[in-house]
């Protein structure tokens, strides 16, 4: 799998990111090292602590980080959050948040496969 | 299509309904307007007859009492003046004593003496065998001697008619009393009498009245006293004679009634009509006499005011009934004629329901193949591309086609989706800043591949604007220059013009506002005069046979009417048919009120070069207001020769800018002419309302060194032209301003670590250096450590635990060192206008939208590095 197929896998635009970031290596570190980034954990505790500030601001982290590496289905659905949030608990939140996680999962399982596959070779 | 057919039909039997509905209106409005006239005159004329009749009544009622009254008036006068004589003849026996036999020649001497006194034409003394001893006077005879002798023999008082000897008529008195007679005889009373006109006199009995009249009877019929006219010796028998008909009754019958009241000593009184006239008749007897007084009184007066009133009170009512019919016809051909619009209007508006209805499914029809047809494609192209799977060119030109129905599709629909929410009210403006600059260039970007597409030129100008930020819905405002726009090319044929202008005006709303003039212009094939005046409603559409292959919803006009009005603007239109259309959307805009950069350049002196003198001259003065001395050609050729004689005079342009398309000689063939007579390298930029991308090869090759593109806003020249101050002459590479920043120190807020490794790699490429603050207390905390002017900018993330960029930036900006204006940068995944505001609120000196991007950055730093040099 290469970094491209990884980026259609997860719903991002390669094309971007390269365009912006201007190296491929530099893009696959940054890749690489979202698996590592704690702000869904944050994301999800401070939901279930019902903390909405703190995950208001989680959200705003990921929403960040997604525009950064254009993660473009990801940005989407934590930027819809990030806006409910903005005022506090609303009814929508948990709706927003159930895509938030499928598009997370997928993010971070096209990355899994990725790595995977760079130990590999 | 197949709809429209059924409706012509329905149409005429509609027009049958309503014009029976109509009949049936007025046939009623008629019947009861004819009804309601009836009814009037029936009440009036039952108002006036009864009425009268009934005052009539009343009056005669009145008439009565007034006429017996009256009657009774006179019985009394009567009554009065006889007791009156008859008084003064008893006091005449009370004054003058009996006395003796042998004075009885005195006495008559004083009784004489009295009589003649007090008036008395005859006075004598009456012995009680009817001998009459006169004192003075002629001998009298009484009418009636034995039942006048017989009274005063029983000692009464009375009265009584009778005649002297020469046949005139007197009325006697005679008052018991006792006096010597000549013959010596005692006498039985004193008898005094005067002439019957005497009482005629004084009851004015004998005055022709017409009014009232009376008679004295006695009680066979016979007169005492009568008028001048009864000729007559009896009443009764004048009453048989004249009448036949007294009061209803029988002549006859009436004697008898009268007769019989008079036998029983009562009053009697009647009410007659003679010779037309109400006579009111009262006998009543009269005292010491066997005499009754018969009064009439004619009510001929009375009559006549009578009858002159029921003549005014019929012709009050008639008239009250004409006036009342008047007003009524008056109101009921007013409320007809009412009635009568309202149909009409009712009319109106069916139809104009009709006609919308019919737009509305005439649209829906064209909707549905419009619709169908981009489906079509999709459908049909995914089936090609299944079947040619392994076929990866054709795959990809499938694609690409599906891609352009889809889009054209989406535009279909929200339109459609424009419109539903116009016509339910639900559109509203989302006002924020906005650059008119970012507006028009983005609709030029969208329509430069239509318009290559088409092979038309296509021209911007911007005429001197000065105020570039406005308060606006910047998508609505697209909205509507796209619409005007697409239309502009869609019903423009190959190879025609289409313009698109922009003036700024002083608004009517005040100096806060700014009133722009956009328009769109095209030389295409015009609208017919009908359809001008539809254009900007919903679901219309130029007819169908000239504008056949047409793709659209047909209510982008109406969408764009519908912005510009609840933008509060107007929106004009001229149009020829054959000739082109011109669209005039006029716009009042409040200012942004913002410190606004200061745009200045050096004062360069520069030649623009454009075909448009129009735009030559806008451009001079914007080039003017930020400090350029520019002066203008309007072709290749004559700028050459400008450009040639200023190298003669030492005096070069300093820059130089041309439009690429231009008659004779475009601006690369121009560009080749000036880098062939001279050597130097002043920089010539290419402006253009094109997309260079295809261009840019040949006029790098014929030296031309950057672009500007079109519309040339003051601060697009301000931009296009700023990187030429540094003396950096290639626009187009970045990579020549990366290398500035060699050595400056930047210190980034940012919470997460994944976004400061990316902003760190990015960064550090360009050559600074970066220090890490892990959230915003952080950052505060490594600036109050720092030497003076270790840090050369902050870029600083708004969303950090502990403390918000926000605060932080407070913080720095009170701090009390030399370097606390430090320039600081907001970095953060909002792009609201809010955000924006808030972070120069705080003291910040930009703001920067995630994600991070290269050249913003190295821009942004450009601007503060360079200046804090």
């Amino acid at each position: 799998m290469t970094l491209q197929e990884c980026y259609i896998t997860l719903g991002g635009d390669y094309e971007d990111v390269v365009s912006r970031l201007r190296s491929e290596r530099l893009v696959q570190k940054f890749v690489l090292k979202f698996l590592d980034d704690g702000s869904y954990d944050l994301l999800c505790t401070a939901l279930e602590q019902k903390n909405y500030d703190e995950a208001f601001r989680a959200a705003h982290t990921i929403k960040g980080v997604c525009q950064n590496l254009s993660f473009t289905k990801l940005q989407e659905s934590s930027s819809l959050l990030t806006e409910e949030l903005r005022s506090g608990c609303t009814p929508k939140v948990e709706f927003l948040m159930a895509q938030v996680i499928e598009d997370y999962q997928r993010v971070v399982g096209a990355i899994r496969i990725f790595r995977e596959e760079l130990m590999h070779e | 299509m197949t709809g429209d057919l059924s409706k012509t039909q329905v149409f005429g039997g509609d027009d049958l309904m309503g014009k029976k509905i109509k009949n049936e209106a007025i046939h009623f409005l008629l019947s009861g307007l004819i009804l309601i006239s009836i009814l009037c005159v029936c009440i009036f004329l039952f108002l006036a007859i009864f009425m009268n009749h009934k005052s009539i009544e009343t009056i005669n009622d009145v008439a009565e009492i007034y006429m017996s009254g009256i009657s009774k008036q006179i019985s009394l006068h009567f009554e009065t003046t006889l007791r009156l004589r008859l008084d003064q003849v008893d006091a005449l026996t009370e004054t003058v004593p009996s006395g003796n036999v042998s004075d009885r020649q005195a006495t008559r001497e004083t009784l004489s003496r009295n009589g003649q006194a007090r008036g008395f034409e005859y006075l004598g003394l009456c012995a009680a065998d009817g001998t009459m001893d006169m004192i003075y006077g002629d001998a009298l005879k009484s009418q009636n001697a034995e039942l006048f002798l017989d009274s005063l023999i029983k000692g009464e008082k009375k009265v009584s008619s009778g005649s002297d000897t020469d046949g005139n008529r007197v009325v006697l008195m005679g008052i018991p009393a006792s006096y010597y007679m000549e013959d010596g005889r005692e006498c039985v009373a004193l008898v005094a009498a005067f002439p019957v006109e005497y009482i005629s006199e004084a009851l004015s009995l004998d005055t022709n009245d017409d009014m009232v009249y009376s008679f004295v009877i006695r009680q066979d019929g016979s007169f005492v006293i009568h008028n001048s006219d009864a000729y007559r010796s009896s009443y009764f028998e004048r009453v048989r004679a004249l009448y036949e008909n007294v009061g209803g009754k029988d002549p006859e019958q009436y004697i008898e009634e009268l007769q019989a009241a008079m036998e029983a000593n009562e009053h009697y009184s009647s009410e007659f009509v003679i010779y037309g006239e109400h006579r009111y008749l009262y006998c009543s007897n009269l005292p010491y006499s066997e005499w009754y007084l018969i009064t009439f009184i004619s009510s001929s007066m009375l009559d006549r005011i009578i009858n002159h009133f029921s003549n005014w009170w019929v012709f009050a009512s008639m008239g009250g009934c004409v006036l009342v019919l008047i007003v009524l016809l008056l109101v009921f051909s007013r409320y007809f004629k009412m009635t009568q619009q309202q149909v009409h209007e009712l009319e109106i508006a069916r139809l104009e329901a009709e006609q919308a209805n019919k737009y509305k499914s005439e649209f829906l029809s064209n909707m549905s193949h419009d619709i169908r047809t981009p489906m079509n494609a999709i459908v049909g192209m995914t089936a090609i591309a299944i079947a040619n799977i392994d076929d990866r060119q054709r795959v990809q030109d499938c694609l690409k086609k599906i891609s352009l129905s889809g889009n054209h599709l989406l535009g279909l629909i929200n339109d459609v989706l424009d419109m539903s929410k116009i016509e339910s009210g639900k559109m509203t403006l989302n006002t924020d800043r906005v650059s008119l600059r970012t507006v028009m260039e983005s609709v030029v970007s969208i329509m430069q591949p239509r318009v290559r597409e088409k092979n038309q030129h296509f021209d911007v100008f911007i005429h001197d604007i000065s105020t570039e930020n406005v308060w606006c819905d910047s998508v609505r405002l697209n909205q509507v220059l796209l619409n005007l726009l697409s239309n502009a090319i869609k019903f423009t044929p190959e190879g025609g013009t289409i313009q698109v202008a922009m003036y700024e005006e002083g608004s009517p709303k005040g100096d806060g506002y700014t009133r722009m003039r956009l328009q769109v212009k095209d030389n295409g094939i015009g609208m017919r005069k009908e359809f001008q005046s539809r254009i900007f409603e919903s679901f219309i559409r130029e007819d169908n046979t000239r504008v056949h292959k047409t793709e659209g919803s047909g209510l982008g006009m109406a969408i764009t009417k519908y912005i510009v009005d609840a933008m509060g603007g107007t929106i004009e239109l001229y149009s020829e048919q054959g000739a082109g259309t011109e669209f005039n959307v006029t716009l009042d805009f409040r200012k942004v009120l913002e410190v606004e950069e200061e745009m200045i350049l050096p004062a360069w002196n520069m030649l623009v070069v454009d075909d448009d003198q129009q735009l030559c001259e806008s451009a001079v003065l914007s080039l003017k207001s930020i400090g350029i001395q520019a002066e203008w050609a309007l072709d290749g050729e004559s700028a050459v020769k400008m450009v040639a004689m200023r190298h003669n005079m030492h005096e070069d342009y300093q820059i130089i800018l041309l439009d690429w398309k231009m008659p004779n000689m475009d601006g690369i063939e121009t560009a080749k002419e000036i880098r062939r007579q001279l050597s130097g390298d002043i920089p010539i930029l290419l402006i253009s309302s094109y997309d260079w991308s295809e261009i840019e090869e040949e006029a790098r090759a014929a030296g031309i060194n950057g672009f500007i593109s079109k519309p040339l806003f003051k601060s697009t020249l301000f931009y296009g032209l700023k990187s030429y101050v540094y003396g950096s002459v290639d626009a187009m590479s970045i990579e020549e301003h990366t290398a500035d920043f060699t050595g400056k120190r930047i210190l980034l807020a940012e919470d997460n670590e994944l976004n400061w490794e990316i902003a760190e790699a990015l960064l550090e490429d360009l050559g600074l250096e970066l220090e890490w603050a892990e959230n915003g207390k952080i950052c505060v905390e490594k600036f109050q450590r720092s030497s003076l002017g270790f840090y050369d900018v902050i870029l600083m993330d708004i969303r950090m635990p502990e403390m918000t960029g926000y605060e932080a930036a407070d913080a720095i900006r009170r701090m009390d060192r030399p370097d606390a204006d430090i320039p600081i940068i907001a970095m953060t995944a909002d792009a609201f206008s809010e955000d924006i505001r808030r972070c120069l609120e705080h003291g910040m000196n930009a703001h920067m939208a995630k994600p991070i991007d290269i050249e913003e950055v190295s821009h942004l730093l450009e601007r503060y590095l360079v200046r804090s040099e």
